[in-house]
Formats: C-alpha cells, structure tokens, sequence
C-alpha cells in the first residue's frame, strides 16, 4: 500500500485510486480484526464481536486486546502485530489516544480499510480531538480507507458485516445502498428497512467522515452493480463542489433518496441584499439537492417508503392509479392525496365499470374508481377479479389496493378463534401477486390499522404477518394511502424528470 | 457572455473602499455580461437634466443614483412618469434634496412598461458557492417570498426548471392580454448572473429587483451589487 494518489492533505482526487477490489476487501472481508474486546465487562469492541457471530459473518474473526486469552470461543491477539498472515479489514473500538497506532499497524498488515467506532475526536472541537483526527488522516493518505471515526462502521448482509449493536440484521441481501453521517440513523433505518421490507446491498455510517465520505461513497454505488437505490442521510458536506458534481452524476444513473439534517434557517450569517437573506442554508441545500436530480424526503419514514418503491415498483413514472378498498372516505382521501402528487385517478371506463360492478354486493358498493367493495370480508378470488379488471383500464398504471384488516376481529369474537386463523393473508397474499402477474400492472397494498392499543396486540402481530405475506411475493406494503401515494410521487418526479416531463 | 470591462468595475470601487456599487454601475457590470437593463443616462448637472430626458425619452424615470442609497422609495429618491422638460428638472431638484449632498447623481431612465415584476439575485453559499435566486418580484419578493435558488454554473435546463418551481410561476404565462414571457431570455440572464458569481470574486451578493416583463421581454429595471473583498481561490 502506497500514498499513490492522494495529496498531502490527505484529500482524494477525482479518479478513485482504489479499484472496486480494495472496497470488495472492506464490505467483504475474508479476515477481520476486532480491536477492543475486553472479556471483563462490557466492551464496544466485544459487543461488536458478538454481533459479527450472531450474524454468522462470513470471514475469519480476529480479535485484539493486550491481556490476550479468549474472547466468544476465540483466541485473542495481545497486539494486530500478532496476528499471523495479512488481514483484509478492520473494527477499531480502543480509547481515541490509542487509535492511530492500532490503525498503523493495520495498515502495515496490509489490510483495505478500518472503521473507527470510537469516539474523542474532531466532534468533540477540542484541540487534542482534532490533532487525533488528523494523525488518523495521515495515516489514511498512506494508504488505508477509515471509516469514521465517531462510527457505526458497515452493514453489509452478504458478509454478515454489522452495526453495533444489531446482531440480527438480515442476511438476505437487496437493491439499497445508504450512507449516513449519523451511527443512531444508520441503525433505526437498517431496523425500520427490516420490518418494511428494504433490503440493503451495503450501508456505510461514516461519522466524521475523516477520510471515505459521501463524495466518495456516491462514486463508488453509482457503479455498484449490486446497488439499485442509494439512501443518504446528512447534515453537512465535506466538499460541496465535490458532494454536488457526485449526486448529480449518481443521480443520473440511480434514484438517491436524500434526508438532509438540519434545514432549519441558518441565522447569524450578515448580508446586506435580500437575495442572501432569503437564501438560508435550508433553502440553498433544497434548491442544491433538487438541481441534482435527488430525491428529497423529510423524514426516515419517508425515506424508507421511497426506498421501499423505488425497490419494488417497475422503474417508471405512474399516470394514474385504480384505488380499491372498502369505505366512502377512503376513496375519497385517496384521492384528494393522488392529486395533491399530480397523480390521476381516472372514472373506470362503462365496459370495465359493469364487470367490476357485477362482483360488488348490490348496495353500498361503487364501481366508479375509486372502488368500494363496501365488504371488508370479500374473499380474496373476488378481489383477484376485481382488479384484473381494473387494469384493463387504460389510464390505469398501478393499482392500490386497501385491505382493513381490524374488521376481522369481529368474525374471531364470533367465531371464538384467534384472529390469525379467520384471515386469510397468505390467500391475500397469492391473490395480489397473481393480479400483478396476469396484469403487468403493480399493486401497492395499504395496511392501514386503526386498532394498536393493548387491547389489540393480536391485531398488531396480525398486520406484522400479513406484511411479510405481501412482501415475500414482492408486493410493496405502506401504512396509509397517503404514505403510498408519497411514495409513488417521489417516483414520479425522479422518473418523470428524467424523461423531460414536469 | 464576456464580461469585458466588468471586472475594472468592480476592482475600482472596491479599491476606493466600497461596499456596493451604485445602480448605474451595476447595470454596466450586467450590460456587459449580455444581461438586458434599461436605457439610462447619469446626469450629474442640473443643466444637462433636458438633453438626456430626450435622449432617452418620454415618459421616463429619474432616481437619485449613489453608491449609499439602498432604499430609494422609503427616501422619495424615485420619480415616474415625467412626461417633459419640465418634469424632469422639477424631479431633478427633489431629488437632489432628498441626498443630502451624497456624491454620485442623478439618473435619467427610460420607463418600462410592464405589470409583471421578477427577481433575480445571486449569493454565496459556505458550502455550495455562488447561488442564483429567481422568483416573484417588486413588493411581493418579500411578501410572499415565493423564490427559489440554483448553485453556479447553471446549466440551461437548471435555469428553465426554476421558472416551473415558484409558486407564482402562473405569472410567465399568456393572461389577461398579457403574453408569455420570454423563458429562453430568463434563463440566459440567470446564467449569465451565475457566471457574474464565478467569475467575480469581489461581487459578494446581487439583487435585480424588478426585472420587469415588458411584454415578453425581461429587463433589469433596478440593480445592486453588494462588494467584498476578494475571497482566496479554493
């Protein structure tokens, strides 16, 4: 490993000096160092460490602590000098004085990167925090990548590479990549994707950034084969020249799904035109991000929604929708949301109306779009029909389909049967994706659930498995019509925008 | 897009101390990047008042033009629709009381028709750089502060997107016998407002406010350009 490339400050330049091999060396490591563990009371190296093994990582796991001994059924090394043969990567959770050696001698044994968990450096503005920080950046030139420090390092399903402290984090892996600048973030969203139904490819919290960043990072998943959407959460940039040119490029070849920290107005600053004074951090950082082609949510919720379409849903812009589901105001919310996105929600045409009307119960029900079935018990096959015809409508690109699941309580009290066993999601489940199948259209289900309180966690778990049902058959699920409809706008304007229409 | 002579400009006032430059000189920094303004000429004598107002012709505007005047109406320094000779020599006298001797002068400026005011501006970003401001303009820039930014350089799909971003962005179109502006004149002057940001380092800020559509043409009807010292190249 040599300095090539690098300048003196330690800044990486335009061309990646490392080939997509040394990164498959940091999300893939064969042979990985834990320094840190301490088998007397806890350690964020030792949690780390049991975490990687209730992962089932896929390398060999090498921990370093001075008292040497055994740490989880494994020998420990006294020193990273210690340790027999080359290593591929890193995790580095020893006091912040004592990190820029252990990074040393990772470097000398020829390893691609490490992640730096500790914590005591230029995020603490002290000076002794940023000369830390800055001996870690020389180091770095030298020839190896850090992560962080300030950290949660990488979580990466195929290897079993995880945050601390997650140790069950799927192993299954997806098409989303997300960068974030906050270690908290990158957990709660790696969490929240797992329930939803994000599965990532590689996720990287690089804390205070020292030395592989978001620039670099967006560089690398634009030609990530693996990565299909990036989500990226940040609060500041390191070099806005850099991070801009990067988005727009990455932009232009994959959807980058962006929460920006930190939009509230930015005071202090003194100017003297109007222009500059309505033109706040905020503002700029909207107008900056909008001009690169990403697309901007305000909340992880949302960014997980958005990932979550563009994961599943066909890579187009939606024209118009069928909404189907049981209930007036339903339809109705769904479609006063549709038009707030620009999203139509055209009347069925009379052919198509009159067989979707056929299968509806004589009254109460409607067959204009949106379509209430006025029954929340109607079986799943008549559903499949429904739908099926629906999508013959022309101005129809996507069908959502608004399933209420709590009114299967009251057939469980009747029944005196759990509520598990009186719905039938699987069939659902079959139904939706046999009418995505035959139609060539997509569906997005909708599970809203007005019933969470702890009288009702039997209906909660109920609509924790009926998501899984919907979304092992590929069917994107959302809360609310609202939260779908978001989504599919998001689409829209990245899709849309890219083929020249508003 | 040359800007030949704008930098001189520039690097003139901020020579002798300047914080800003005076209307009449910040539409010759424009004028020489290709952004349209008005037709205007600085009188700095009383018995020239006449032959410029006929240069320029009637009806015409006349405000007081210094590099210390940044709120010409709240201090009754603007005069419009002077329609003769007269006019404007009575105009002249206001407004040279109203400045309190502050050097600089007096300027004669043709009067642009128009009931739809824009804004255009530019600013530095600590992160981003030069940013280019377009939006509503005139009394509502504030009111409704409905303006939207793009980082420098733009490119000409960055500039027309702006005109579909602000609210009021209704007001570009043909209404009420007004027609359409001119999209393709806008979103040159927005560019060439960012290259003013890229290429001039002592040009801290600038306000176009109005730029008026006369018709379907945008003119830069009042200008400031906020100085700095120039910042160290990155």
């Amino acid at each position: 490993m040599t300095n090539k490339g690098k300048d003196t400050a330690g800044r990486v330049p335009a061309a990646d000096p490392f080939g997509t091999a040394d990164f498959e060396r940091i999300f893939h490591p064969r042979r990985l160092v834990v320094a840190g563990v301490s088998s007397e009371g806890f350690s964020y190296g030792g949690a780390l460490l049991l975490s990687l093994q209730d992962m089932g990582f896929e390398g060999e796991i090498l921990p370093v602590n001075p008292r040497g001994g055994t740490f989880s059924g494994l020998p420990v090394y006294p020193s990273v000098e210690e340790i027999p043969g080359p290593v591929d990567f890193a995790v580095i959770a020893v006091a912040a004085k004592a990190v820029p050696a252990v990074l040393e001698a990772c470097r000398l044994k020829g390893a691609a990167g490490a992640e730096i968990m500790s914590s005591g450096f230029s995020e603490t503005g002290t000076p002794e925090g940023k000369a830390l920080e800055n001996e870690i950046r020389e180091i770095a030139a030298r020839g190896i990548r850090v992560i962080g420090p300030n950290c949660f390092g990488i979580y990466c399903p195929r290897s079993g590479l995880t945050y601390l402290p997650n140790p069950d984090l799927p192993r299954e892996s997806g098409p989303v990549a997300f960068l974030s600048q906050s270690g908290g973030m990158a957990s709660d969203f790696a969490n929240t994707g797992k329930w939803m139904g994000l599965r990532f490819s590689k996720t990287v919290s690089y804390g205070n950034g020292s030395d592989l960043r978001e620039a670099e990072l967006l560089r690398y998943f634009r030609e990530d084969g693996e990565t299909g959407v990036i989500a990226l959460y940040i609060e500041g940039v390191g070099d806005g020249d850099a991070f801009f040119r990067e988005l727009r490029a990455t932009a232009r070849k994959k959807p980058v799904v962006v929460l920006k920290g930190g939009l509230s107005k930015a005071g202090g600053r003194s100017v003297a035109s109007h222009t500059a004074s309505m033109g706040g951090s905020g503002r700029i950082w909207r107008s900056v991000l909008r001009q690169a082609g990403a697309v901007q949510v305000e909340d992880m919720t949302e960014m997980a929604e958005a990932c979550l379409a563009f994961s599943l849903l066909p890579k187009r812009a939606v024209r118009g929708i069928s909404v189907t589901g049981g209930g007036g105001a339903l339809g109705i919310a769904a479609c006063d949301a549709a038009e707030s996105m620009g999203i139509a929600v055209p009347p069925l045409g009379n052919g198509v109306k009159k067989e979707v009307l056929a299968l509806l119960p004589r009254s109460g029900a409607s067959a204009a779009n949106p379509i209430d079935v006025a029954n929340p018990y109607t079986p799943p096959e008549t559903l499949k029909r429904i739908l099926g015809i629906a999508a013959r409508e022309e101005g129809v690109d996507l069908q959502i389909m608004v399933f209420l699941l709590h009114h299967f309580k009251h057939i469980a009290l009747t029944e005196e049967k759990p509520i598990a066993e009186v719905v039938p999601c699987a069939a659902f489940a079959d139904s939706m994706a046999d009418v995505v199948r035959e139609t060539g259209k997509p569906v997005c289900i909708v599970l809203p659930n007005t019933k969470r309180g702890i009288e009702d966690l039997d209906i909660v778990a109920l609509h924790a498995r009926a998501r899984q049902a919907f979304l092992e058959r590929g069917l994107p699920v959302f809360d609310e019509i609202r939260s779908a409809l978001r989504a599919v706008g998001h689409m829209n304007r990245y899709y849309g925008g890219k083929e020249g229409n508003p | 897009m040359s800007g030949d002579g704008a930098a001189e400009i520039v690097e003139k006032a901020l020579r002798q101390g300047r914080r800003s430059l005076s209307e009449h000189e910040s539409k010759q920094v424009l004028a020489r990047y290709g952004i349209p303004v008005t037709r205007e000429r600085l009188v700095e004598r009383r018995e020239d008042v006449p032959k410029a107002a006929g240069e320029i012709g009637y009806p015409l505007v006349m405000k007081g033009c210094s590099e210390g005047i940044a709120h010409k109406t709240e201090r009754g320094l603007i005069h419009v629709d002077l329609r003769n000779a007269g006019e404007a020599v009575e105009a002249w006298d206001a407004i040279l009381a109203g400045m309190n001797d502050e050097p600089g002068g007096v300027l004669v400026q043709e009067m642009v028709r128009g009931r739809r005011e824009l804004v255009m501006g530019m600013t530095r970003d600590p992160q981003f750089g030069p940013c280019v401001m377009f939006g509503l303009g005139g009394i509502f820039t504030e009111i409704l502060n409905d303006v939207c930014f793009r980082r420098a350089p733009l490119e000409r799909e960055d500039a027309l997107s702006m005109m579909g971003e602000i609210r009021g962005r209704g007001i570009l179109d043909a209404a009420r016998g007004m027609e359409a502006a001119d999209r393709d004149r806008l979103a040159d002057m927005l560019v060439r407002v960012g290259r003013i940001g890229l290429d001039l380092d002592g040009v801290a800020e600038i306000d176009l406010n109005p730029v008026i559509l006369a018709g379907k043409n945008p003119v830069v009807v009042d200008a400031l350009v906020i100085l700095d010292a120039p910042r160290r190249k990155l």
